[in-house]
């Protein structure tokens, strides 16, 4: 390893008689390589019909865990709105009954525009917003791809479900 | 960065079949005129949106001006109206193809803005994932860069392997090329059990298909016709342009930021870095392609050595760890609240066990310290922090102000200064070798741009 800077060299042409065999033979070799592909496993997947196998941590569309009866999960403490690096990407509607406890009226996110850095499943303190492995967002209009409340909320068994997959304690009450 | 030393005489003109084919058009006295080619924006060839204003007589390109802008996104502007943590994700869109490295010199500044000390676990993990990433950066480079050349094979074993590889990444970080995954002082979670299995044997398997690689492209009569002697720069021309990376190496300087001040665990590991002393778009070929074998020389040993060794295991230890914990708690209560007929412990018994309580050493841990990511503000001041991406030299210059946004953040990308040599390497070449030296340089356009 040198610091110094070497002279350049000018490269050497191979004599013309065998650059024609070498190069036939350099593509021989080439082709025998690509033809030794023919037998070998595919690697490509027949997408709709088969889909691809994701990892635990990927990110995908956004959900709302609920706790384990089904009850909201989220305290409307607007973290994830916070840390979310598209402005009002994540909108909360929240007020509080009687016993000072969080309802949530209103929680939409405009999968649209979001980026799925997983930002916001980082800060939620009560390990409600999280990510799906679930790619398949396309849909007609830009209007669709706006999820409310309804749409986003992961009911009882399947919040369970998706806490006891990753990790977490599958029963929250 | 090396000192300057005298630089070799090698000048374009000089090389051997350049004057004969000025002497074409001049000789002969064929009426050619200067006509002006507008290369890109939307050309395949030029991965991304750069425009190419060339101006050509014959096959002589005698003038090129790069048109860049068309990806300016503004990302040094973002960081100012956004928190640290905010403005985290946007930065793997400064340079998609390699963003570990982006995201690396990012928390690094703000490590040391804010004097956060990282565990050796974190900072191996992170050298892998970095490593892994020059290892696809460069399986991109060469798919395209034979596809520019006409060989259309090569580019599908090329993303074959990147695609093992972004597996890899998808297991540890959620996602295939938006990593987001490094933290201040930390990494977003512990690797998978099992991971470095996985790693083990994606690497394993990559020596062999590199020399497939080889056997196809490596002898090949059109690839040696195209790249050997072609686009040879010289090293005086590489230090006025800044160029750094494979560009500059493949010109026999040893200029690495790994070997040259060694970031993060680098001292600790054992490789070489290739150079080839030719220059030209042949040698940049050699040179990445030696520099992959090399990444993977390093991957095995952060493996080998890593502090911790497989989470697995590391996730037991800490539940031994937890469980002693509750026992102490659990004495500690019974020192306070002792039930009638029962005798409580003494209580100096409990605080010596409380003492040597088990605890995960730190250079085992995740995250160093823990860091509110929310109301994070580095203390006011400055910091720079270099890596070597896949493409050059990489760096990223923070300045705070105490508040928790930046007040102001700078890139410096490799891929703006290896652009900006491209004229005067094109300047009395042939036209059809433009995609050849462009490909051989390696640009990436949104790190161009910004
Ligand atoms: S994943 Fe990122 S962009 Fe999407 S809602 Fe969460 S924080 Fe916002
Ligand atoms: S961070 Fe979690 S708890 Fe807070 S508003 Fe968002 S989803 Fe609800």
């Amino acid at each position: 390893m040198t610091n110094e800077p070497s002279k350049s060299q000018h490269i050497e042409a191979p004599a013309d008689d065998n650059r024609v065999l070498s190069g036939l033979l350099e593509i021989g070799r080439g082709l025998k390589t690509v033809l030794s592909h023919v037998g070998r496993e595919a690697v490509t997947l027949e997408y709709p019909e088969v889909l691809p196998d994701l990892s635990v941590r990927f990110h995908g569309r956004l959900c709302l865990l609920t706790k384990s009866d089904g009850t909201d999960l989220c305290i409307g403490c607007k973290a994830c709105a916070r840390v979310c690096p598209c402005d009002d990407l994540i909108q909360i509607e929240m007020h509080r009954d009687g016993d000072k406890k969080p309802v949530i009226d209103q929680f939409t996110i405009d999968m649209g525009r979001c980026i799925f850095c997983g930002n916001c499943t980082e800060v939620c303190p009560v390990d409600c917003i999280k990510m799906l492995p679930d790619f398949e967002l396309a849909d007609y209009s830009r209007e669709a791809l706006v999820l409310d409340k309804y749409d986003l909320t992961l009911k009882g068994e399947d919040a369970d479900e998706w806490r006891r997959t990753h990790g977490l304690a599958p029963s929250v009450t | 960065m090396t000192t300057a030393s005298p630089a070799p005489e090698l000048s374009l003109r000089d090389k051997p079949g350049f004057s004969d084919l000025q002497g074409v058009t001049v000789e002969h006295g064929l009426n050619t005129q200067d006509m002006v080619v507008n290369i890109g924006p939307q050309h395949p060839s030029t991965h991304g949106v750069l425009r190419l204003v060339t101006t050509i007589n014959g096959e002589i390109v005698k003038d090129m001006e790069p048109v860049i802008g068309y990806l300016h996104r503004s990302k040094e502007k973002m960081a100012e109206g956004r928190s640290y943590f905010q403005y985290q994700p946007t930065i793997d869109r400064v340079e998609y193809l390699s963003s570990f490295y982006d995201h690396y010199v990012y928390v690094t500044a703000i490590e040391a803005l804010a004097d956060l000390k990282v565990p050796k676990r974190v900072e191996y993990i992170r050298m892998i994932c970095m490593e892994l990433n020059r290892i696809t950066s460069h399986l991109l480079w060469f798919g395209t860069f034979l596809l520019d050349l006409g060989a259309t094979s090569p580019f599908f074993y090329a993303f074959r392997e990147r695609e093992a590889i972004f597996k890899l990444f998808e297991d540890i970080t959620g996602a295939r090329m938006m990593y987001n995954y490094f933290r201040f002082g930390g990494v977003n979670a512990d690797a998978p059990p099992g991971w470095l299995d996985d790693v083990r044997k994606v690497i394993n398997e990559l020596p062999f298909r590199f020399d497939e690689y080889e056997a196809i492209a490596n002898k090949n009569p059109i690839v040696m016709d195209r790249c050997i002697g072609v686009g040879v720069t010289s090293y005086q021309d590489l230090l006025d342009y800044g160029v750094t990376g494979p560009s500059m190496r493949a010109c026999g300087v040893a200029q690495d930021m790994r070997k040259t001040n060694p970031y993060s665990c680098y001292n600790e590991v054992e490789f070489d870095v290739p150079t080839a002393t030719e220059g030209d778009v042949y040698a940049r070929y050699k040179v990445r392609m030696a520099e992959m074998r090399e990444s993977i020389r390093i991957v095995h040993q952060l493996l080998d050595n890593m502090p911790g060794g497989d989470s697995a295991e590391l996730r037991k230890l800490e539940k031994e760890h937890a469980k002693v914990a509750e026992e102490i708690a659990a004495a500690k209560k019974r020192v306070t609240v002792a039930k009638k007929n029962e005798e409580a412990p003494n209580a100096a018994d409990v605080a010596k066990m409380a003492e040597k309580a088990p605890e995960l050493p730190f250079d085992y841990r995740t995250t160093g310290q823990k860091v509110n990511l929310m109301v994070f503000k580095p203390p006011a001041g400055e910091a720079f922090s270099m890596v070597e991406s896949p493409r050059g030299m990489l760096g990223c210059y923070l300045v705070s102000d105490g508040t928790p946004k930046a007040y102001r953040v700078k890139w410096r990308g490799a891929s703006f200064s290896n652009l900006t040599i491209l004229p005067s390497m094109m300047i009395g070449n042939l036209y059809p070798d433009l995609m050849a030296i462009f490909g051989s340089l390696d640009i990436i356009l949104p790190e161009v741009d910004r």
